[in-house]
């Protein structure tokens, strides 16, 4: 991994960006919209690399792990490209054509998230402080 | 010759005459199909000094290759000849279902010309082929004749039928399939219709074509249906349409708001993004034949002003050019604008982009009540553009009918004002994708397209967006659309993919999970082309080229090759707010790649002849 000493790392700084989003009125009311239980499945980079959002019901949850409950979506990418997505330098639809991120079930949701993309990554940006990975930021 | 007949159906309206003429198999083996053959056909047989609307003009509709196959996307046909709208070379694509049923029957098209004397169909039911009276049906709405003419013959029978705009020579209006797929760009329906031709019907009696190498095509088959259905797109599109991006694009400024004089609108982008139509007034998902994909909308909008029973819905084009653009979020109006110009036969784009053309003509005080006929024309009154400018359209009722029957660029030319703010290349409105946030590239391949401002026909708008990847053939940009860095070398490659694209009548919805081997083992085991991937390539070029061939025998040159002022100014907000585009740049360095005369703007002879178009440059140098 590029910007990851290992497999914990990049986990604990999507769920904490997450967290945080879910206490920002603009990001939790986007998130709801989603209303889908996804898993982001890095296992490529370890096989505990990964994490997992519920939006389901109006209620927001997050947690490391495979969920529970079968996900509604699956986002399958390395850590590296997740690093650089939440970051807002990678283009989805490009990373999906080359297979770079690879999709299992409805993606639709997410689509309501894209007006949000920029706010991720000020908030991504600003979790990586607070983790002292400042040099990462990209 | 597999898959392909060689055979179309050649009909002289004027003598009631009806041939079938056998094509060389040359012209399948280097122009593909489709809008390619049709350009073929239009070089060796068209008349190019005929007036787009009279008897001597030509029609065609044509075939790809693969019509007829039970695969996701190739359930298209392509339309062509000269554009009443522009002037100059025109083709469309339509989905549905009359593809399939036009190869079933035994053809590969239809050539028609001349004018029947009283309003007729052309019947065709395998080899018998009859031209039949159709007063009945004159004046009435295209889904109104769609149901009688079902109803007549059979619910089997698919059919092409044009509205009262077509028959009023209204010069952006539609030819529609079961009375809703539309071939919407380029106004053949007043071609149709000057040719008293009110609709097409066809029934084949089997459900067969002949295959090159039909193991293979078996294998690939159920190699790529599932590939294609069970993309992220695909599932997308599926689930929110043809809007379903509405939303995100709007963030990118690639939606276009009140004529082009906006590139942010937050409150429109959740308003008409597809899932909020999916949550509001979808009923269920349509498709064109054997497509997986059922992009396709069905809605019902059960009360309020813009009350539509549940019927086709509207797609993006159609929700942008009856909401933002008329600066509109009322989703539920633009269910309503669609179903009207459906049964009227007109463009959504150019009707929508004229009228909002005409918009902001009457605020600026370019356009009078004296030449509206009195009607007070405000953004986003739909009111006013649902119930009275597009039926005064569609009738040419009053002068103000009559002007914007015309389309927006000869509307502005004959008003003396308000081309700077009309929003077009070579005369065909933009669609509803603006390059200044959308993609640079996408400023240079409306403008360099053979019909003008069009977003289908090549896939740059796809590559900008990051959907196109071909590393067979090297193409491997990482396009940033605000950009004008690799432009003009991913266009000389996507209009040649364009070109395979619109001849062999591929949805590009469908064939972005297509790959270069892919395309290559269809060529080969479907019609048996033979083809590697140069050669190909080589003859998706050959079809981009004789287009400009063409145009260029109507009089076009470089100076066609350009967008209006108002699409060129920089954003004035959004995204891609102050950012410029360097057309001319592009526009230069894709005439270099391509080998394109800066003056002429056709290809330069040695390039003709090393795409066996000898011939060819042998009438144009």
């Amino acid at each position: 991994m590029e910007y990851w000493k290992d497999a914990n790392e990049p986990i604990e700084a999507f769920v904490k960006l997450f967290e945080k989003g879910f206490e920002d009125s603009d990001m939790s009311g986007g998130l709801k919209k989603v209303n889908q239980l996804i898993w982001f499945d890095y296992t490529q980079d370890g096989p505990d690399c990964s994490f997992w959002v519920d939006c389901r019901g109006g209620e927001l949850k997050t947690g490391p792990g495979k969920p529970d409950d079968e996900p509604d979506l699956t986002m399958s990418l390395s850590a590296d490209d997740a690093h650089r997505s939440w970051s807002n330098k990678l283009n989805p639809v490009m990373a999906i054509t080359r297979k770079k991120i690879r999709v299992k079930g409805s993606a639709t949701g997410l689509l309501k998230l894209a007006p949000k993309l920029k706010k991720v990554a000020v908030l991504y940006a600003e979790t990586l402080k607070e983790l002292g990975k400042d040099d990462i930021i990209l | 010759m597999k898959a392909n007949t060689g055979k179309i159906i050649d009909v002289d309206l004027s003598r009631g005459a009806i041939t079938i003429d056998e094509l060389p198999e040359d012209y399948y083996r280097k122009y593909i199909g489709g809008s390619g053959l049709a350009a073929k056909i239009f070089w060796e047989r068209g008349n190019f000094d005929a007036d787009p609307l009279s008897p001597e003009a030509m029609l065609l509709f044509t075939n790809g290759p693969f019509a007829g196959l039970k695969l996701s996307g190739v359930s298209r046909h392509s339309t062509a000849g000269r554009s009443p709208l522009t002037g100059g070379w025109g083709d469309s694509s339509c989905g549905g279902y009359f593809a399939p049923e036009l190869r079933y029957a035994g053809y590969d098209g239809l050539l028609i010309t001349g004018k029947a004397e009283n309003p007729s169909l052309l019947l065709i039911e395998d080899d018998t082929v009859k031209i039949l009276d159709a007063a009945e049906y004159w004046g009435k709405s295209a889904s109104d004749v769609n149901g009688a003419l079902k109803e007549r013959f059979g619910k089997a029978y698919r059919t092409l039928v044009i509205g009262p705009a077509g028959e009023n020579l209204v010069k952006y209006s539609v030819i529609l399939n079961e009375g809703h797929h539309a071939t919407g760009r380029a106004g053949f329906g007043a071609v149709m219709g000057s040719k008293n031709l009110k609709a097409i019907v066809i029934k084949a009696s089997k459900k067969e074509m002949e295959l090159a190498d039909p193991e293979k095509v078996e294998a690939l088959r159920k190699d790529l249906n599932p590939r294609i259905k069970e993309a992220v797109a695909s599932n997308v599109l599926h689930e929110t349409g043809t809007a379903g991006n509405l939303i995100g694009k709007m963030y990118e400024g690639d939606v276009p708001i009140k004529n082009w004089t906006s590139n942010f609108w937050e409150e429109a982008a959740e308003a008409l993004t597809g899932s909020t139509l999916t949550e509001t007034y979808l009923t269920r998902a349509g498709s064109c034949a054997f497509c997986g994909i059922a992009c396709k909308r069905v809605v019902e909008v059960k009360e309020g002003p813009w009350a539509v029973p549940e019927g086709p819905g509207p797609e993006y084009e159609t929700i942008v050019a009856f909401g933002s653009l008329i600066g509109s979020i009322d989703l539920a109006a633009t269910c309503k604008a669609g179903r009207v110009c459906n049964d009227l036969g007109i463009d959504t784009i150019s009707a929508g982009a004229t009228i909002a053309w005409a918009m902001e003509a009457f605020e600026k005080g370019d356009l009078t009540s004296n030449d509206t006929d009195g009607i007070e024309l405000k953004w986003a009154d739909l009111d006013t553009v649902i119930n009275v400018v597009l039926p005064k359209i569609a009738a040419r009722e009053g002068k103000f009918g009559n002007l914007l029957a015309e389309g927006s660029a000869a509307a502005a030319k004959k008003l003396g004002k308000g081309s700077d703010y009309t929003v077009h290349a070579k005369g065909l409105e933009a669609p509803m994708h603006d390059p200044r946030g959308g993609g640079h590239g996408l400023a240079l391949t409306y403008a360099v397209g053979a019909r003008g401002a069009c977003h289908v026909q090549d896939p740059m708008m796809f590559a900008e967006w990051g959907a196109r990847y071909y590393p067979e053939i090297g193409f491997e940009y990482e396009l940033e659309p605000m950009t004008d860095e690799n432009k003009a070398e991913a266009a000389a490659t996507m209009v040649a993919i364009g070109a395979l694209e619109n001849s062999s009548c591929f949805c590009q919805f469908a064939d972005a999970e297509v790959t270069i081997p892919d395309w290559i083992e269809l060529f080969n085991t479907v019609p048996g082309y033979g083809w590697d991937a140069d050669e190909m390539l080589r003859a998706g070029r050959r079809v981009f080229y004789l287009k400009r061939l063409i145009n260029f025998r109507f009089g076009r040159t470089a100076d066609d090759d350009k967008l209006t002022k108002r699409m060129l100014e920089p954003a004035r907000d959004g995204e891609p707010e102050g950012i410029e585009i360097n057309f001319e740049g592009m526009k230069a360095r894709f005439y270099e790649l391509m080998k394109i005369d800066p003056v002429k703007a056709i290809p330069l002879k040695d390039v003709l002849e090393e795409h066996g178009m000898g011939e060819e440059a042998g009438v144009v140098w």
